[in-house]
């Protein structure tokens, strides 16, 4: 359907020039308003007479002669640039592109009111011509000083040796250090002064070389030189640009004219991308879309049908998962090449969308009358609104790869039976490794609800320890009659400062059988205790040492939110007559709470996969198999089970079942505590 | 005169009672005897690493004796400089990709409000609650796969790469907080001088951005150091062993183990270390409390 009038990219209104078309309009709209069956006639034969249309005529004839002008202006051109040849050749290309927006301007001048591609073709050589001359103008200058710095006949008087100036001043250095070397001998100065002076005319002598070398004419000559010539680049480069923006400008400003829309044109791009854009003369953004095209088809489709993998047979690998391939091939194999593939495709997929999308509305803002962008106007736009996407490219890289594709694979384990038996070979076995740990049945899932009771334990008790401690050290040392702060602080981050794996190690030592820690216990208790042999002393002992690790964190920060606090708060509460416990419970702890509130959320997730201090100190033990099966120790938490599961023993689609239970479990809970922080609430728009 | 300075009371503070000196008595017992629980272990380490008299285990009967001969063994019978090797090496190279990587992602997602940006911050947070380990069967498969078509991709580089994937969520989110606090004022004026947005970025953002910028550095490097899981999983020669998987086999292995040859490497890795986190309290923490309370 045609509009009156055409529209740009601002919604600014242009009659049409084409006349047959603004009649084909009058009738359209008429029918529109009134369909009667004579004005459908009339337009089905108005349309079949469009060829010989008095305006259609003379556009053909226009398009001859152009044809014929551009021939022309080709052999013209050509010519030109023999009549020049002793300029550079970007003065030359200047000069010609000049010549030929003056031929433009004269053959466009008088088909200005018959088309808006003449028009265009007109701006387009005005602009051209109001930029140019100055160009050419200003550019030669500065070749003509390049040329005369270039010229100068200099002579340098660093190279040459023998000027008299430069041997002077040896000599004087000469005849300095022998009358210094005299006055020594004749006992007149001491050797340390000797060194002094010596060092001091060295010094001297340099300085005054280096005074006389920026002095030197040659030297300055190619400073000058190079000055020049990075003015002139710098000078081509900007006016290049300047004269791109004019003529985009004048490109946005011009409006085109069509007939009628190409519907099919988004549809047949949609499976060749770049297609379409080569057909609106889009060449550039073509030739970017047709290399996806060959990504496509070269590799994404291949690599999914099973070509050019390394072992697997691309999405049918995923649903086979090599049960009855070759002997040597492998489950996990197949099934990661499965999901690459997967990715590779959903890039794809990406890619056609975009391409579609793309053509079809470059296709839309034609009829309405914009032409289409240029190169030059769509890598700005590109740099423009896609810098976010564009700079965003390789974090997605990594994150696809390095997290998506192997949570992806975990998730996909979790429905298989991957175990020490089936390591190369494993079918899809569907719910059961998740009803197997509901359930709590089997070799695993007995022990995996004594395994989450303990981590929640663990996880509230050390936690809750650290931050309690952590915060009553804080609220001490903060008293302003405590002296010797500054040593404080310093002894209280040694265990956050010093890396955890090392403290916890050492203290795994002093509590083994025999160790250090474990007598003096065992002398305090009046009884002998084996911390590592006993489940109860073993968790306690966990507990405490996070404690211990955990608390000098919590410290320092509240040390720094306590201090933030400001005084006047206290003396109002004073005042209105509140003791120190009410201070403490309404201003002080309401404070600190609310301030750290995240990063304490951040330390029970940080313990609850804690996985260093439960495997150093004890490799989860004490073992104890009737309880806890040979798969886990009694004070394993979750994520050293995982571990043991995994690593140890191979039960990879058991181990990938639990990792799915906590992650969901730990995704809501951050879900729930990142929905509601300032971050996500008020967003500056 | 000075006699009668002598009973006066100069401070701004109301003098204390009885019972108030008791109570900062007790403050002060309390604050120094967790001194001690702090410092004794730590003592007790830096004294068997210099212990001449232990043998493979650390006892607490045996003489002292001073000597050096625990580091001597460390530094000749262990694989102990190629650990510190590998681990500077995966720090400074994790620290590195994640400052380019993050450095873009965080001004994209601070400046521009492009589509998509909220649902893909939102997500990427709630991915990067998974613990890491849960990929790891797939980070071994994926690794030998890349390793079978370029067989200079080492293990050590998939470690990198863990760790850098692993901290982009984060790192882009304590960024984003901190771009979010400098105002718009001077990327607008750019803009209307004609700077592109890589301009912007290069010239404006990124020196104000800097102290971020090498908090989120040290971070990232000081990673490596403190992580045990994965490159105990991963990594499988010990002489490509970082640090803490290196250190542990000297005290838990049986042919390897030698306890206070172990004190001596902890010694040695923590020193380096706690001098840094001593030098840098304030802006450690500083970088910490960032991301989550204004974030």
């Amino acid at each position: 359907m045609l509009n009156e009038y055409l529209y740009d990219h601002l919604g600014r209104s242009y009659p049409r020039k084409n006349q047959y078309l603004a009649e084909l309009w009058k009738l359209e709209d008429a029918y529109k308003k009134e369909p009667t069956t004579v004005l459908k006639e009339k337009i089905s034969d108005f349309k079949k007479a469009k060829d010989n249309h008095p305006y259609n005529l003379a556009l053909k004839e226009f398009e001859i002669k152009e044809k014929a002008y551009l021939n022309e202006k080709k052999q013209l051109l050509l010519e030109e640039e023999k009549r020049h040849p002793n300029f550079s050749p970007d003065i030359l290309k200047l000069i010609i592109e000049e010549k030929s927006a003056m031929l433009d301007q004269n053959f466009y001048a008088s088909y200005e009111n018959l088309s808006y591609d003449a028009l265009y073709g007109l701006d387009n050589a005005k602009a051209r011509l109001r930029i140019l001359p100055e160009v050419i103008r200003r550019l030669s200058e500065i070749e003509e000083d390049i040329k005369l710095i270039s010229e100068k006949e200099v002579t340098s008087f660093i190279e040459n040796k023998d000027s008299s100036t430069i041997v002077e001043d040896k000599i004087h250095l000469e005849k300095a250090l022998k009358d210094l070397k005299e006055k020594k001998s004749e006992g007149l100065i001491s050797e340390k002064a000797l060194t002094n002076r010596r060092k001091e005319l060295k010094k001297e002598y340099k300085y005054k070389q280096q005074v006389k070398k920026l002095d030197d004419p040659l030297l300055r000559k190619q400073e000058e030189l190079r000055s020049k010539k990075f003015e002139r680049e710098n000078f081509l480069k900007t006016s290049k640009r300047l004269l791109k923006d004019d003529l985009a400008d004048v490109r946005r400003n011009t409006p085109v004219e069509v007939y009628a829309e190409k519907k099919y044109l988004p549809w047949l791009t949609l499976p060749f991308p770049g297609l379409g854009q080569l057909i609106l003369g889009q060449k550039t953004k073509a030739m970017l879309f047709l290399i996806a095209t060959l990504f496509i088809y070269f590799a994404a489709i291949p690599y999914a049908l099973g070509f050019g993998n390394y072992q697997g047979q691309g999405i049918s690998g995923l649903i086979s998962l090599a049960t009855s391939g070759k002997r040597t091939d492998r489950s996990i194999i197949f099934m990661i090449e499965g999901i690459i593939a997967l990715t590779l495709l959903t890039i794809s997929l990406i890619t056609y969308i975009f391409s579609f999308l793309d053509v079809r509305k470059v296709e839309k803002q034609m009829v309405e009358g914009q032409r289409p962008r240029n190169w030059f106007e769509t890598k700005s736009a590109l740099l423009e609104e896609g810098f976010p996407y564009l700079v965003s490219l390789p974090a997605l890289f990594v994150i696809v790869f390095i997290v998506l594709v192997p949570i992806m694979t975990t998730i996909l384990l979790s429905f298989t039976n991957m175990g020490p038996k089936t390591q190369s070979k494993f079918p899809w076995v569907g719910l059961s490794n998740y009803k197997m740990l509901l359930a709590g049945q089997g070799l695993v899932g007995s022990v995996f609800w004594k395994i989450s009771l303990w981590t929640i334990i663990w996880t509230l008790g050390a936690t809750t320890l650290a931050i309690t401690l952590g915060f009553l050290l804080a609220l001490l040392a903060h008293n302003p009659r405590i002296k010797g702060k500054g040593f404080l602080r310093i002894i209280y981050i040694l265990p956050w400062a010093v890396p955890a794996f090392i403290t916890i190690m050492f203290f795994s030592i002093m509590f083994s059988t025999g160790g250090e820690l474990n007598m003096i216990l065992s002398k305090l208790l009046g009884r002998s205790v084996d911390v590592k042999n006993s489940m109860v002393w073993t968790r306690l002992v966990l507990i405490l040492l996070q404690g211990w690790l955990g608390s000098s964190y919590i410290f320092l920060l509240s040390t720094g939110v306590l201090q933030a606090i400001p005084e006047d708060l206290y003396e109002a509460a004073e005042i209105d007559g509140a003791n120190s416990w009410q201070k403490m419970l309404r201003i002080t702890l309401p404070i600190v709470l609310f301030q750290t509130a995240p990063l304490l959320v951040n330390q029970y997730t940080f313990n609850f996969n804690n996985f260093s201090i439960i495997y150093l100190f004890n490799g989860g033990g004490p073992f104890s198999p009737l309880e806890y099966g040979n798969l886990a120790g009694s004070s394993d938490i979750l994520i050293s089970y995982i571990y043991k599961l995994t690593i140890n023993n191979q039960y990879q689609s058991i181990g990938a079942a639990v990792s799915i239970v906590i992650s969901v479990g730990l995704m809501f809970i951050a879900f729930l505590g990142y929905k509601n922080t300032k971050a996500f609430k008020e967003e500056r728009l | 005169m000075r006699k009668k300075k002598k009973g006066l009371y100069l401070s701004d503070k109301p003098p204390l009672t009885t019972f108030g000196k008791l109570i900062l008595g007790l403050n002060y017992f309390i604050l120094f005897s967790y001194c001690i629980v702090i410092i004794w272990p730590l003592f007790r380490m830096t004294t068997a690493a210099f212990n001449g008299k232990q043998g493979r285990y650390i006892s607490l009967t045996g003489r002292y004796e001073f000597s050096l001969k625990h580091f001597e063994y460390l530094f000749k019978e262990t694989l102990y400089l190629s650990w510190v090797k590998n681990t500077l090496m995966i720090a400074v190279v994790t620290a590195l990709l994640t400052i380019l990587i993050v450095s873009f992602t965080g001004y994209a997602y601070s400046r521009f409000r492009f589509k998509g940006r909220k649902a893909s911050l939102m997500t990427i947070m709630l991915i990067q609650t998974i613990p890491t380990f849960a990929g790891i069967t797939a980070f071994f498969t994926l690794h030998s796969i890349v390793s079978d078509f370029f067989p200079f991709f080492s293990r050590q580089m998939m470690l990198i790469l863990i760790y850098t994937g692993g901290g982009i969520a984060a790192n882009t989110f304590i960024l984003k907080g901190y771009i979010d606090s400098i105002s718009t004022e001077l990327d607008d004026a750019a803009k209307i001088d004609g700077c592109s947005y890589m301009q912007i970025y290069r010239l404006i953002i990124m020196p104000v951005v800097r102290p971020m910028l090498a908090i989120i550095a040290l971070w990232s490097f000081i990673g490596p150091f403190m992580d045990y899981m994965l490159p105990k999983a991963l990594l499988t020669k010990p002489e490509s062993y970082t640090l803490a998987a290196g250190l542990y086999t000297l005290m838990n292995n049986r042919e390897t183990l030698n306890q206070p040859a172990f004190a001596a490497g902890g010694l040695l890795t923590a020193l380096p270390i706690v001098i840094l986190f001593i030098a840098l309290q304030k802006q450690l923490i500083s970088g910490l409390a960032q991301g989550s309370v204004k974030g």
